[in-house]
């Protein structure tokens, strides 16, 4: 499941060129799902368009699916521009919904220790693409990761300062290659929590 | 005696008239300067109203570790001790450490809060939950993205768990109210963790302290529950 983020009345990050975070990312997310779909993954987008479906709508596409992967797709504001970060739930997340009901508000935390491996295969494969990108995910407090129930990463380019659009239009195959060899490197890892030794 | 009456009353005049000559532009000098000390920037009335607890003579100098943007690296924080006058109360000395990260680091390059925003009220609970009330600038000024708004949280956060022991975790408010996201991205909707350490031995839940009991039910169940419509 790719998740081009914001749109519709929601542009995301802008820049001092007029570069508007929504737009690219549609570009990006057709990148994404061309080296996936090459890979032979099946691909659903959260948007397609210029819509801005709510962070509940994105998470129920994505939670109705059974063995899913999710990915949603971000360009930022500031950092080293040509760089890609990968970010997961942090550990303590995991912590939260243990030993009882897992609701909506905390459907990430069975996945936090699945979606930090496949944050960090992802991360490995851009690092070798994208100079002064670090080796490893990190970890932050998304909104849109915390309620997906499916290994889940956000993936950040830097940034939407640059002076020229093609910039990040250059970087968009890498990345949609180092996302794709990611998943495949994660794929014999995947075991859904909660059904031992059930692969998706 | 009427003639000399008249001589007094226009000669008395005269000198009144020329005196408020010369007084007139004195006057308007001196209340053109009273005026410019009086008339603060917006910016600076609202500091002044929401941090009037900054600094006290008799509080202890001590060293502080702010953590402001790396000069080395953009996408991390990096320590930079200062001195600084600071409570022995937990949630004053809070205040204090969160209004000097606010006002910034020398070099502006490198702060991590919009220099407009400012904290409109801070508590501690007893169990080392922190509620920290920010104004709206924080929500709106923040840079949206992910490095960005977490640098931004991590920054308040790691500056407490040097400097404030007491704050466990913190919850972030804007003008009162509780925000999906900082600017898009980072959930302001949950705790964030202070005290790492604690967290590390999982003595720090990230559910807020107040919570409604939830039934037990096997914990094989792994499927999230659709939130009730509002």
């Amino acid at each position: 499941m790719l998740d081009p983020a914001h749109g519709g009345t929601d542009p995301g990050a802008r820049g001092a060129q007029g570069i508007r975070e929504s737009d690219l990312l549609l570009d990006l997310t057709f990148q994404v799902r061309r080296a996936l779909e090459a890979q032979g993954f099946q691909v659903l987008q959260t948007r397609s368009g210029n819509e801005n479906p709510s962070f509940d709508d994105r998470s129920t596409l994505a939670n109705a699916q059974r063995g899913a992967i999710f990915v949603t797709l971000h360009i930022s504001s500031t950092g080293l521009p040509g760089t890609v970060r990968v970010y997961t739930m942090p550990d303590a997340f995991a912590s939260v919904a243990t030993g009882g009901v897992i609701g909506w508000d905390h459907a990430q935390a069975p996945y936090v220790t699945l979606s930090r491996r496949f944050g960090d295969a992802v991360q490995g494969q851009l690092a070798q693409r994208f100079k002064g990108s670090p080796n490893n995910s990190q970890s932050a407090t998304i909104r849109q990761l915390r309620t997906t129930a499916a290994p889940a990463i956000a993936v950040e380019l830097a940034s939407v300062s640059v002076q020229d659009r093609a910039d990040l239009d250059r970087m968009m195959p890498g990345v949609g290659d180092a996302i794709a060899r990611g998943i495949a490197d994660f794929r014999p890892t995947y075991v859904l929590p909660g059904e031992a030794g059930a692969r998706p | 005696m009427s003639g000399s009456w008249r001589t007094w009353v226009v000669v008395g005049l005269g000198i009144a008239v020329v005196s408020a000559a010369i007084y007139f532009p004195i006057l308007r000098r001196r209340v053109k300067t009273a005026a410019k000390i009086a008339e603060p920037s917006e910016e600076q009335a609202r500091r002044e109203l929401t941090q009037a607890i900054t600094q006290n003579a008799s509080d202890p100098v001590v060293k502080v570790k702010m953590f402001w943007t790396s000069s080395e690296d953009q996408s991390a924080l990096a320590p930079v001790t200062i001195q600084l006058a600071l409570s022995k109360d937990a949630a004053l000395r809070a205040k204090q450490v969160i209004n000097t990260l606010l006002a910034g680091p020398v070099d502006s390059d490198l702060r991590t809060l919009p220099p407009d925003a400012a904290l409109l009220a801070f508590y501690l609970l007893p169990d080392g939950t922190a509620v920290a009330d920010f104004s709206e600038a924080l929500a709106t000024s923040t840079p949206s993205g992910i490095q960005s708004e977490q640098l931004a949280v991590d920054s308040i956060a790691r500056t407490l768990e040097a400097n404030v022991p007491p704050v466990k975790r913190l919850k972030i408010l804007i003008h009162g109210q509780e925000l999906d996201t900082l600017a898009g991205h980072v959930d302001l909707t949950q705790l964030f963790i202070v005290d790492t350490k604690a967290a590390q031995r999982g003595a720090v839940s990230l559910e807020m302290p107040v919570k409604v009991a939830v039934p037990a039910v096997s914990s094989a169940n792994v499927s999230p529950t659709l939130p009730a419509k509002r």
